[in-house]
């Protein structure tokens, strides 16, 4: 399970990429789980059982994002890394949706304090390590724009 | 204080298994060393045989029956939390093929899934070969607005065109069963085998677990169940009282009453198992597997206790309790009064449910008793060594495949 993508993909054939996010600690045979890993199936509560043992570190309930690669022969390997920028911006500005129509309506802001902030939380995550600040930054900044959600200098 | 409550989702199942065991018992045959037979009769028929000392297996089987309520009754089933859980799993969801092109896949999944899809999937993208367009699978909770998050994803995304997809309802149910099928007999060791329900034991002279799994964890494949059950086989020499503490499917508690029993005791069914198995779980779902391979094994009623505890471990007064007759008030009270008194405690649940119930799992163990725990990956065993060296001595760590087990006895 430790291996990376890169020698997994290489060694078997692969069936399917799965992304989903599932919150830690919480894995059940439920949706998002249930269906997307059964459709393959794939053994659903040895998935579970491993999600939430790796995820015990974390803040119970915090989606996770996960990259599963389900292989021909119905055995999969997964990845658990950060939750996505988007969450991280809505809590960061206290709402629970993003805006419908982004560029029209904007439905709050966030100084780049903010985004620093993200931007080095998102380094923690071993998968966005060789990403520098400034591109996390800029990435963040995207996705905030795309959210409907304004980044100022100073609120 | 933990009411028993009258299962109601339970009884079905437990009454229909208890009918085909009525029909076994009502033709009895002599148990025959080749196991050509199904599994059943060289199970039920040693029991028949230790009844018919009894008037008839007649009323054998109704004393087989009468074992069977109460066994209901102790599984403790809250029908309402059972129904909410079971709507909440048979709802039905969202499933959305979207076409896109090749290039778009990879953003677009991340759109998607920013946008309120609770999964995306996306087929091999090296067995599309030559296609210029791939199709992704998303899902989404009912009720969700599918038009617009596929707009808004599409556009963060920065696709020029709007993908075309089509929408289909999915229902829960199916998946489950579908799954249990490429279920294995499981070899724990020589001598030692899971088997789930469906599948004949490779090897009838083994002692074998038969699992019917269901939605509770346990089948026997897992690295964790397989350290517990080779704990279990080491430690019990007979006797012993178990507590299973997060008992799933119940595959802990059963093999404990089973285990190091003589290969030769098909005519006999002399125990030298574990005296008693108490089981309890927080999930309903388990509560109710586990009720039903303990009959899938022959186990009595009065051999193996199962019990729903609430989610706060501190026993909290439970606000639904059934008024029916078969309701026994004093189960809670017995499982609080046996605290202190479990020769074995086996608790395969996580890590940070170990450590914040530490008090609560070893308040269950007698002094001296052996306390195991497991589910927990290799990295995390200093923590979980560390809360636990203060109540048990003699700690070992047992491991397989970065998951570990840790066991110690209970300082006096």
């Amino acid at each position: 399970m430790a291996t990376t993508l890169k020698d997994a993909v290489a060694r078997k054939p692969v069936l399917a990429t799965i992304r989903l996010i599932v919150p830690a600690g919480a894995a059940r045979p439920a949706p998002p789980v249930g269906p997307a890993l059964g459709f393959y199936r794939l053994n659903l509560m040895a998935f579970c059982k491993d999600f939430n043992a790796r995820t015990q570190k974390y803040k119970a309930e915090t989606p996770m994002q996960v990259t599963l690669t389900a292989y021909k022969d119905s055995t999969f390997e997964f990845v658990v890394k950060s939750p996505p920028v988007s969450w991280f911006l809505k809590k960061a500005a206290g709402i629970e949706t993003a805006s419908g129509r982004p560029g029209h309506n904007m439905v709050s802001s966030l100084t780049l304090r903010h985004v620093y902030e993200i931007a080095k939380l998102k380094q923690s995550d071993p998968y966005c390590k060789h990403m520098s600040i400034e591109a996390l930054c800029k990435s963040i900044i995207g996705t905030a724009n795309s959210m409907g959600i304004e980044i100022v200098k100073d609120l | 204080m933990l009411p028993l409550v009258r299962p109601g989702r339970a009884a079905a199942p437990l009454r229909r298994l208890c009918r085909r065991i009525l029909l076994l018992s009502s033709s009895p045959q002599t148990p025959s060393p080749s196991s050509s037979s199904s599994p059943y009769s060289t199970k039920i028929s040693p029991l028949l045989l230790l009844l018919s000392p009894r008037p008839s297996p007649a009323s054998g089987g109704a004393w087989r029956w009468r074992g069977v309520s109460s066994c209901a009754v102790r599984a403790v089933d809250v029908g309402g939390e059972a129904a909410s859980t079971s709507s909440d799993l048979s709802s039905p969801y969202l499933s959305v093929r979207i076409r896109c092109r090749k290039e778009d896949a990879e953003v677009l999944s991340e759109g998607l899934l920013c946008f309120g899809a609770t999964s995306v999937t996306v087929d091999d993208i090296a067995a599309a070969g030559n296609l210029d367009e791939i199709t992704i699978t998303s899902i989404y909770a009912h009720g969700e607005d599918v038009d617009s998050s596929v707009s808004n994803a599409a556009s963060s995304a920065g696709l020029e065109y709007k993908p075309v997809y089509e929408t289909s309802v999915g229902k829960q149910c199916d998946w489950v069963t579908v799954v249990q099928e490429t279920y294995e007999s499981t070899k724990v060791i020589n001598g030692l085998w899971v088997i789930p329900k469906w599948r004949t034991p490779p090897d009838p002279q083994a002692i074998n677990i038969i699992i019917n799994p269901g939605l509770a964890f346990g089948t026997g494949e897992h690295p964790t169940t397989k350290l517990c059950l080779l704990l279990l086989r080491e430690t019990v020499k007979g006797g012993e009282r178990l507590l299973d503490y997060g008992t799933g499917t119940g595959v802990l508690g059963i093999a404990a009453l089973k285990v190091s029993c003589l290969v030769l005791l098909v005519y006999y069914y002399l125990q030298m198992g574990a005296a008693l198995s108490t089981g309890i779980d927080i999930d309903p779902q388990a509560v109710t597997s586990a009720c039903e391979n303990m009959m899938l094994n022959g186990i009595d009623s009065n051999k193996m206790l199962l019990y729903l505890v609430p989610t706060n471990a501190q026993a909290a007064c439970f606000p639904n309790i059934d008024k029916s007759e078969e309701n026994k008030p004093t189960g809670g009270l017995e499982l609080k009064s046996s605290k202190g008194s479990y020769d074995i405690v086996a608790a395969n649940i996580l890590l940070n449910p170990l450590l914040e119930l530490v008090e609560d799992i070893i308040g269950y163990a007698k002094p001296g008793g052996i306390v195991a725990v497991s589910g927990i990956l290799t990295e995390q065993v200093p923590k979980v060594e560390e809360a636990y060296s203060r109540y048990l001595e003699n700690i070992s760590v047992s491991e397989i495949d970065g998951w570990a087990c840790l066991q110690g006895s209970r300082k006096a």
